[in-house]
């Protein structure tokens, strides 16, 4: 169990840059996502945690001693891997048992026929067992042990790795979207196990994945990346409720995030298509983006903001996805509704709709989040 | 059941040819190992022979009667004369002589050349040439295929003109540092020059591209060195390929009649199987056409034998396809 301590990590692959300065402190115990859509960079910042690449600048500290220089198996970490890596010639136990044999036996042990028979060799041997049913136990995984990975289902396989990892005591997992292969009912189940496995062992996790429904549900902390930078790292709740970026808002939440153009007047004063806000931004005249989560965004029929009529509606069951094109704006919006709505939802119905302004998120042309953003009933500041 | 058109009836016709000319000589092989001399020089006889009994000639040599076999025998036939005792005798030799065309065709093969020790010698060499072979290509293939390093494509375009190379070009270069550091007549003579296999590293690496890069780093974070990582889990599910490998090695080098010709000048305790059928070539008495191919029938069954064996891996093999 470590922390683990990333400063100004940097790759370039020839004259891409693909990481350009990854700061992250890990605290013992954490679990860390790192999220972001692929070619953003995360799965190489895992294996440059690893050891499996080098990185072209920076550091990094595991338990508070620096690794940089060190090979990938002196490192003390394990690793699942996405297509689960493992040794089609070895059973499941002798899988397992594989990181436990190569630190724990010396080369004669390691032989085969003979290094049963090398001094001490029994002792270690009888160990190593135990400590294989011990995991497979914990997986469930203890009546497979005799087969090949040939012979195991995705879901198995995945079992077998995370075995492989957790069957000594490193100082971090790493998992490098370890449910990806997964269908979607297995990912559901597997993604509490992974939470549950990590609750009781308290160790370091830090997982890498392209869908956020995974990060968010088992992440105590969660770094978007994009673009090789990480943009954003706080816990889930955070990260959705108070971007710092709007690529964060866009990527994590579903539906999407809708965005809207929007502009302040040389007072400060902001308004959406037309509509104006109690909301005000110091500063004068720009041009602004700003950002609703679907169930920020209400049907109304008294005195509505934003005026549009229903382009399509998707009935969850529980809830109803409705898609509103608004009058004036090229791109739709989506919003949650109460299924009782739907008779009133039918296709180019109008509808009206409103939100509360603090639950507006006000973003730069750029896309930085604007924080400065007060409510407009008091005084601007000049 | 799709009815035989001409066009496909055309093809099979082709390929019947094809089988044909590639069987024949075979087929010629296995027949002439059963026959007579007398039958494969009059071209009788069938595919099987009649397998009537003819007279093994050394062995009628050996055994016809001599003097004192004619004094001591003088005995059993009271009063006949000396002619007359050794006709006789000599049909009693030549009686106790005959065998069935088969029989002494690979009797003699066993004995009048000591097979066997060719055999064990095409055995001792070609396993030497294919381990050492292996223990060159593998780690090679796999430096090729998931280690990177500057100049790694162009070691690779070497191996690739290596492939171009024909054996008998360098052949004469070859024999003659042997024999400067005074090798000729020796096992490593047959065998050194063999080790390392251009075409051995360029089959494996094309295979080890295909195995997963994380089955490879798995491995790392598991601590294993790189040449664990070649013993312990490239060579494993590299099997398939191996055993392709192998075929075309061990076929090559077993069958391989140049070399051993050039290097083994004098030492017949060298032979390998395909200098053995020299023994029946061409002596004072003709060539021995039923022996030999006896000679030559023993040297290909154990290749055949491995192949029947082998053939569904080997298939596997040449078609690559390794793990997904």
């Amino acid at each position: 169990m470590a922390t683990v301590t990333l400063r100004g990590i940097q790759k370039n692959f020839k004259e891409t840059e693909v990481l350009r300065g990854i700061d992250l402190a890990i605290a013992d115990g954490e679990f860390v996502s790192l999220v972001g859509p692929s070619g953003c960079g995360k799965s190489t910042l895992l294996r440059i945690i690893a050891g499996l690449e080098s990185a072209s600048a920076g550091a990094i500290e595991i338990g508070g001693a620096p690794v940089d220089g060190l090979r990938a198996a002196d490192r003390n970490l394990s690793m699942v891997f996405q297509s689960y890596a493992l040794y089609p010639h070895l059973t499941v136990a002798e899988n397992i048992a594989v990181p436990l044999r190569m630190r724990q036996l010396s080369a004669a042990q390691r032989l085969p026929l003979i290094g049963r028979a090398m001094p001490g060799a029994a002792e270690q041997n009888r160990e190593i067992d135990a400590r294989v049913m011990e995991a497979a136990r914990t997986l469930e995984i203890d009546g497979l042990l005799e087969r090949k990975p040939g012979q195991l289902s995705g879901g198995q396989r995945q079992r077998v790795a995370l075995g492989r990892a957790l069957v000594r005591s490193p100082a971090a997992f790493l998992l490098d979207e370890p449910l990806s292969n997964l269908d979607a009912k297995l990912r559901v189940h597997t993604r509490t196990e992974i939470a549950e496995l990590h609750r009781s062992l308290a160790a370091t996790f830090i997982y890498v994945t392209h869908d956020q429904v995974e990060a968010m549900t088992m992440s105590d902390r969660i770094a978007v990346m994009m673009g090789g930078e990480i943009l954003q790292c706080d816990a889930p709740a955070r990260i959705y409720e108070d971007p710092a970026d709007l690529r964060v808002a866009e990527f994590i939440g579903s539906p999407r995030i809708n965005v809207l153009p929007a502009e302040s007047d040389a007072t400060g004063r902001i308004s959406v298509l037309g509509a104006g806000l109690p909301l005000a931004l110091p500063g004068g005249r720009q041009t602004l983006q700003l950002a609703l989560r679907p169930e920020a965004l209400t049907l109304t029929r008294i005195d509505p903001l934003l005026h549009g009529c229903v382009a399509h509606a998707e009935n969850l069951g529980h809830e109803i996805y409705v898609q509103v094109t608004l009058d004036g704006a090229e791109q739709r919006v989506v919003l949650r509704a109460d299924p009782a709505l739907q008779a009133q939802l039918h296709l180019g119905a109008e509808v009206g709709l409103t939100f509360d302004p603090a639950r507006a998120l006000i973003f730069d042309a750029e896309g930085r989040r604007m924080r400065n953003v007060v409510s407009a009933l008091q005084e601007v500041p000049a | 059941m799709s009815r035989l058109s001409p066009s496909l009836m055309i093809r099979h016709f082709i390929l019947l040819i094809g089988a044909a000319v590639v069987l024949a000589p075979f087929v010629v092989m296995l027949s002439y190992s059963l026959k007579s001399p007398a039958e494969i020089e009059r071209g009788t006889g069938g595919l099987f022979g009649a397998q009537e009994m003819m007279v093994d000639p050394k062995c009628a040599l050996r055994s016809a009667p001599r003097r004192e076999d004619v004094e001591a025998a003088r005995a059993r036939f009271p009063g006949a004369d000396d002619g007359t005792i050794l006709a006789t005798l000599t049909n009693e030799a030549r009686a106790a002589c005959e065998v069935r065309p088969v029989v002494f065709n690979y009797r003699s093969a066993f004995q009048d050349a000591p097979l066997l020790r060719y055999l064990a010698n095409g055995v001792i060499v070609t396993a030497s040439i294919f381990l050492l072979q292996m223990v060159i290509a593998l780690p090679a293939a796999y430096a090729l295929s998931k280690l990177k390093f500057w100049g790694r494509e162009a070691v690779f375009g070497l191996v690739l003109f290596c492939l171009l190379i024909p054996v008998h070009a360098i052949a004469l270069p070859l024999y003659l540092g042997l024999a400067k550091i005074g090798l000729t007549n020796t096992y490593a003579a047959l065998v050194v020059p063999w080790i390392v296999s251009a075409f051995g590293i360029f089959l494996m690496r094309q295979f080890f591209m295909t195995v997963p890069d994380d089955l490879v780093d798995a491995a790392r974070m598991d601590g294993m060195s790189e040449f664990a990582i070649v013993w312990r889990v490239m060579l494993p599910t590299a099997i398939p390929a191996l055993l392709a490998f192998a075929i075309f090695s061990v076929v090559a080098h077993w069958n391989d009649y140049f070399w051993p010709r050039i290097v083994v000048t004098g030492d017949r305790n060298l032979f390998t199987p395909p200098l053995g059928l020299r023994e029946f070539q061409a002596g004072a008495d003709g060539n021995l056409y039923g022996p030999m191919m006896a000679t030559a029938t023993v040297i290909v069954i154990p290749l055949i034998v491995a192949f029947m064996l082998a053939q569904r891996r080997f298939i596997e093999g040449i078609t690559l396809s390794g793990m997904k």
